[in-house]
């Protein structure tokens, strides 16, 4: 299990760039230079996409439909948003998928912590097979069609929770988890029992306290994962009003029609909109709130996030 | 006799060690109910692979042991749904597995921290977009009539592709996008172990006369092996996902021929087509073979001396 710290996040920084400042041979300066053009040309690939989605969404119709690269907004209008942001129907799967986020993010978490905080105790009886039982589920697993019946079974179809509860743990998380809450000195829970805590008081007085930062990344994490999640509302759901943001979208975007009568227009009666600036505009939307938190994130995947081997 | 009394203290220990850990028993329940309820009770529905499941009457279904796995590999589809999944994530594999190494090694020779940042930022952030909005995006840039691929390749004086419903250019869409949306988030984990080498490798191998070029054939690359072979590892456990979200997301009946892989066809046969042990069927075959290419895998890499990743 390897951690990268923000200390050595940093060292690395320090390290490359003082080990890239001894002696530039003429050779050397060609390849930096190469080198750098490339990254800049990726960095326009990487963010270029994304880009002209934005341009679009504030261009008007005819500028959209002939195509061509969008620096900037083409015959600049604002009415998509409006006819977007009119459109209840979007309002009512952003509210599911803000839900499903918020509380199986913060649930999940929880149950996270929670599963794995005993099982980093060593004395802990059972604790090496739950675990295994536990890294197994990452090894093999039912598949869709178990799971589909298992949810119907529980008679989860069509609720809401079936978005949420299935993905609450991960394997993953828990091992995350597990090796933070071991790196945790054993004098703070001594220290606790002393005082009398028993351990259900030590981990949420103590330990979580502790582990700040390990629980906002998996947060963090999981709350991306629900909100990106579509497949659970195809797979669970047939009720348009509990369609998820993603499924609603994913509808919307892959079917022209759809695009046109989700926001309710007409394209003859409505000609200031069509469907390639109702798709950049619903594509930007949905993908706001995750550039919000994107810094929060970043700063966190590079604080706490496990990389390597999966090793329990 | 003497052992009767040792076995009886060792069952008194165990029973009072589990009395003074209660409440870590306590917070661990619903971690272990929810493990045994959403992840263990599936493998257990996938009995039904073994049945003719009767979907009106499950208690009637009748146990007709392989016979779903006959049907699945006798049938006209299935030899061909395996053979794409085999074939799109083989490709995705053979294109996708060097680039974030490269990615990583290059970027590791970017001296301006604030570039170097940048260009992580940027990297990464596909990752964190849902492949429903990439299948937008990707649907806005491979229009036919408007779509800024089509034209470019219209003003260099090619011919618009209609890559969404082209048999011969969807797949090379589907390992292009792929590589496009993983290629940044794959450089973090060689980041962490190139940030592991020791500093004086490197100083020392400039006193010997060494250039950029010796120190990473002989300083990163053996530092970062370890981790390209559980990258690798990782991969082969993984040969039989094709990368179902993306797929499910952009082929269409056109393209079935090419793209339909084993995920999509259990779907369409279980869910769509209410056809459970033959869909069970296929998905059991795509677990197993997941199960035992990753331990292979893991048991390859420590006969040759390295470290696996269990």
């Amino acid at each position: 299990m390897v951690f990268i710290t923000k200390y050595q996040a940093k060292l690395i920084m320090k390290k490359t760039s003082k080990r890239n400042r001894i002696r530039q041979t003429t050779g050397g300066k060609i390849f930096s230079i190469i080198n750098y053009t490339f990254f800049l040309l990726i960095a326009v690939i990487m963010i270029y996409p994304f880009w002209h989605v934005l341009m679009q969404s504030f261009s008007g119709v005819n500028e959209t439909a002939a195509g061509g690269i969008f620096l900037w907004p083409k015959g600049f209008s604002l009415s998509t948003y409006k006819s977007v942001f009119m459109n209840t129907e979007i309002w009512k799967a952003y509210g599911v998928t803000i839900f499903v986020t918020v509380t199986g993010s913060f649930v999940g978490t929880l149950l996270t912590a929670m599963t794995a905080y005993p099982l980093s105790k060593n004395r802990l009886r059972g604790g090496k097979l739950i675990m295994f039982l536990i890294l197994f589920t990452m090894l093999f697993s039912g598949g869709m069609i178990p799971n589909y019946m298992l949810l119907k079974n529980l008679k989860l179809l069509n609720n809401i929770f079936a978005l949420i509860i299935p993905l609450l743990i991960s394997a993953y998380n828990v091992i995350i988890m597990k090796s933070f809450f071991q790196s945790i000195p054993d004098s703070y829970e001594e220290a606790a029992r002393i005082d009398g805590a028993n351990d259900v008081k030590i981990f949420f007085r103590i330990i979580i306290p502790l582990s700040k930062a390990t629980i906002a990344t998996i947060t963090l994490f999981s709350a991306v994962m629900y909100w990106n999640d579509f497949f659970s509302t195809v797979l669970y759901i047939n009720k348009k009003e509990l369609w998820s943001l993603q499924a609603y979208l994913r509808n919307m975007l892959t079917n022209t029609a759809e695009a046109m009568s989700a926001v309710g227009v007409n394209i003859n009666l409505t000609p200031s909109i069509n469907a390639t600036t109702i798709k950049a505009a619903s594509i930007i939307i949905a993908t706001v709130p995750i550039l919000i938190v994107y810094p929060f994130l970043q700063k966190y995947f590079v604080k706490g996030v496990m990389i390597g081997g999966v090793k329990g | 006799m003497n052992r009767g009394v040792a076995e009886h203290s060792k069952g008194k220990r165990i029973c009072k060690d589990i009395i003074r850990d209660k409440w870590l028993y306590f917070l661990l329940l619903p971690g272990v109910v929810f493990f045994l309820v959403f992840r263990y009770m599936p493998m257990v529905g996938l009995r039904i692979a073994f049945l003719d499941y009767n979907p009106f009457d499950p208690a009637s279904s009748p146990f007709v042991g392989f016979d779903q796995f006959k049907k699945l590999f006798t049938s006209i589809s299935f030899p061909k749904v395996f053979w794409n999944t085999l074939k799109i994530s083989m490709l995705k594999s053979f294109v996708g597995f060097p680039v974030p190494i490269i990615l990583a090694l290059l970027l590791n020779e970017v001296s301006n921290l604030k570039f170097k940042k940048f260009t992580q930022t940027v990297l990464y952030l596909p990752h964190f977009i849902s492949w429903v909005i990439m299948a937008g995006l990707i649907r806005s840039f491979a229009n036919p009539t408007n779509g800024l691929i089509n034209v470019l390749i219209e003003q260099l004086g090619g011919k618009s592709i209609d890559f969404l419903t082209s048999p011969s250019a969807f797949v090379p869409l589907l390992i292009i996008t792929e590589v496009y949306k993983s290629m940044g988030w794959g450089t973090i984990i060689y980041f962490a172990a190139i940030s592991g080498v020791d500093e004086q490798l490197y100083e020392s191998a400039s006193i010997d006369g060494a250039n950029r070029w010796h120190k990473v054939l002989h300083i990163t690359l053996p530092a970062i092996k370890p981790v390209i072979i559980i990258v690798f590892i990782l991969n082969l456990g993984n040969i039989l996902n094709a990368g179902f979200e993306q797929i499910f997301l952009l082929y269409s009946p056109l393209v079935y021929d090419v793209a339909d892989v084993i995920d999509t066809f259990v779907y369409r046969m279980g869910i769509i087509g209410s056809d459970y042990s033959f869909s069970t069927a296929a998905g059991l075959f795509k677990s197993v073979v997941a199960l035992v290419m990753i331990v292979g895998a893991n048991k390859l890499a420590k006969r040759v001396g390295q470290e696996g990743i269990f």
